[in-house]
């Protein structure tokens, strides 16, 4: 499958999944949560695991911390391919992560603290100018940025931190398949580099994310309770 | 479809398809499965003093018919000493196996990822009393993404059955506890209903008596009063119990329905010998419901495990002291109807279906001191094929004769699985994005 190919095959799942008639059960089931949403601040998100600020690489090229939180943000990490050929696993996400980019780029408070990161665990295939291609058809209207890593030795530990794995398939003759499998989590972390919630995709929804995010954030801003009706 | 196909579709897993594809011997939702043939059944084995070298240990048995060590031990990896190995569970991506013991509440953990066929303890965990705040005996292992989520039985003050829920990193890193609510202390098992947001627990019974020989037990009518009476209704995202149930008689393992709008889960009662259901109302909350004795309501037979097919019709209940099997079509859940009965063995724990529901495992050892003596004290694994209606033996390793010990709990592996390999009929299908 060529670049452009397996980028457009994503792009249609993410289109699938965001587009206001759902013919995908999932994409219903993903769109809003089936149950009620817990205030924010009114349960606790303990700290699930602690990751170093890896230096991993822009849309650009250039060099560029994961996190890069000031003290009083958060991120929300996802790990993907961009020749994931899976509906529930990667365009899922990204079809996810699309509205919550919008629900954050409404809000002025939040989108000056929640910050979003797409991250390629195929570096070998998603090179700083496909993530710049993913980039420009994910219309980003907040901060959300498109990381990918100089080499699959440089991207390892930082898989091994969040607790990602991403498997290379083989066929019958061991030859590479091109496609990995992975178990699809979204990972929420607080400027301490705290791991406060890991998502699977039958649990990923922007509204469960903005509430936890907000949860996290009160921590540090009591303001933000307010917000959190809206 | 075949295992190939599962690597990529099923492990970028959602909580949904999964839910609505398969058991799996009652896994966590988040978990991959594996939904073709297993190669291993690894087994949690108690040691016993005296046979072999008296150490608990996982014990991996070969269980698919075209390899050469089909029916055999292929591998056994002593933890040294016993500690009451209970039960245990994978991590969420599968490549960890947690097993706990219930006496010194250790946690094992093995690599059953790099060799499947020979899978190697890498580490021990012994901080889980003293990080936990005293929460001793952990049962259940279910693994949410990025942690596992531990039900335990007693704790370390008076070791009764006031208990907790406690979280760990996948990592192995203490994360949190949460205590049974009051009026309904007891732990045993924890299972998630993530499309609903709502958690089951149930509820057994404290150190003091799990750990004492049945029979003294039984006589001690005080003693005996101390057993669970309760499940508790969860919000799963917060944490916080909703609702108690009564369900007397200790309710043991839970097992949520699995096809969608199937908004149920059963249990089974180990002290009453019932089975029942939890039913989710029209205005969001929950009831429990008596669906009828399992066996001869005269005399109880101690339904220990269970496991619920793929499709929601047939539930195999295991019932320790007559060592029988029995399985409901369940088709209508609030009447259940014997559809088998079959004797397994002298005495019978644990029973895990393969997720095409082709295939169940047995296992006989319920508790060290619990375990029938002299020619009782059968200790095997027995594999069957189920065809919908009769159970047909494949195979049996005797535990005794292999000087192992006593098997408890069962998990299935598979080599193609760790390694990433796709057949390449599914190889093409992936590709295209089927």
């Amino acid at each position: 499958m060529t670049r452009a190919i397996a980028l457009l095959a994503l792009l249609a799942f993410v289109a699938a999944f965001a587009a206001p008639v759902f013919a995908h059960e999932e994409a219903k089931r993903a769109r809003v949560p089936a149950f009620a949403l817990p205030e924010p601040g009114s349960y606790e998100l303990p700290a699930i695991a602690h990751v170093a600020d890896f230096t991993l690489q822009d849309e650009t090229g250039a060099p560029a911390p994961l996190l890069d939180l000031a003290p009083d943000q958060v991120a929300i990490v996802s790990f993907i391919y961009t020749r994931c050929s899976d509906g529930r696993g990667c365009p899922a996400a990204l079809a996810v992560l699309q509205r919550l980019d919008r629900a954050i780029a409404a809000d002025a408070t939040l989108a000056a603290r929640v910050r979003i990161a797409t991250v390629s665990f195929d570096p070998a295939h998603d090179t700083p100018a496909e993530m710049a291609l993913l980039r420009r058809a994910m219309v980003p209207r907040s901060q959300w940025r498109f990381l990918t890593a100089v080499s699959p030795a440089a991207i390892a530990p930082v898989l091994s931190a969040f607790g990602q794995d991403a498997l290379p398939l083989v066929g019958d003759g061991a030859q590479a398949l091109g496609l990995y499998r992975h178990v699809l989590k979204v990972f929420l972390v607080d400027a301490q580099g705290a791991v406060r919630n890991v998502y699977s995709s039958g649990f990923l929804s922007p509204e469960l994310l903005l509430v936890d995010a907000r949860t996290v954030l009160q921590s540090v801003s009591p303001k933000l309770a307010g917000a959190a009706a809206r | 479809m075949r295992l190939g196909r599962l690597a990529c579709i099923l492990v970028a897993l959602t909580l949904t398809s999964a839910t609505s594809r398969a058991d799996e011997t009652c896994q966590s939702p988040y978990l991959p499965k594996l939904v073709g043939q297993e190669d291993f059944v690894y087994v949690w084995t108690l040691g016993v003093d005296g046979l072999g070298d008296g150490s608990d240990k996982l014990v991996t048995l070969g269980a698919n018919p075209k390899r050469a060590d089909y029916g055999k031990v292929v591998s056994s990896v002593s933890v040294g000493g016993r500690h009451e190995a209970h039960h245990g569970g994978f991590t969420d991506d599968r490549r960890q196996l947690w097993m706990g013991g219930l006496d010194d509440s250790l946690i094992f953990v093995f690599d059953v990822a790099t060799d499947p066929a020979h899978p190697k303890l890498v580490r021990t965990l012994s901080d889980f009393v003293a990080k936990s705040g005293g929460v001793v005996g952990p049962h259940t292992f279910y693994a949410l993404p990025g942690r596992m989520l531990i039900a335990a039985l007693s704790n370390a003050t008076d070791g009764g059955g006031k208990t907790a829920l406690v979280e760990y990193s996948t990592q192995g890193e203490y994360v949190r506890t949460i205590w049974m609510p009051e009026g309904a202390e007891y732990g045993y098992d924890v299972r998630v209903n993530a499309d609903l947001n709502r958690m089951l627990t149930s509820s057994f019974t404290g150190k003091n008596n799990y750990m004492r020989p049945l029979g003294e037990l039984m006589k001690d009518a005080e003693a005996m009063k101390h057993f669970g009476n309760t499940m508790v209704v969860w919000d799963y995202h917060t944490r916080k119990p909703l609702q108690t149930l009564a369900v007397p008689g200790a309710p043991l393992e839970i097992r949520w329905a699995l096809q969608p709008r199937h908004h149920y889960a059963f249990t089974a009662t180990a002290l009453t010998g019932k089975l029942w259901g939890v039913f989710k109302q029209d205005d969001g909350t929950f009831a429990a419901e008596d669906l009828g004795p399992i066996g001869d309501p005269k005399s109880p037979p101690l339904p220990v495990d269970m496991s619920l097919s793929a499709d929601d019709r047939f539930l195999f209940i295991a019932s320790f002291m007559d060592g029988t099997v029995r399985v409901f079509d369940v088709s209508d859940p609030h009447k259940p109807v014997l559809a088998h009965e079959q004797v397994i063995g002298k005495q019978l724990n644990m029973v895990s279906e393969s997720w095409d529901g082709k295939r169940v495992y047995f296992s006989s050892s319920l508790l060290a001191n619990w375990d029938k003596s002299g020619a009782d004290d059968e200790q095997f694994v027995r594999a069957f094929d189920w065809n919908g209606k009769t159970l047909t033996k494949r195979f049996e390793v005797d535990f005794n004769d292999a000087k192992l010990g006593r098997p408890h709990i069962m998990n299935f592996g598979s080599e193609d699985f760790y390694r990433g390999k796709v057949a390449a009929t599914d190889a093409a299908q992936l590709a295209r994005g089927e």
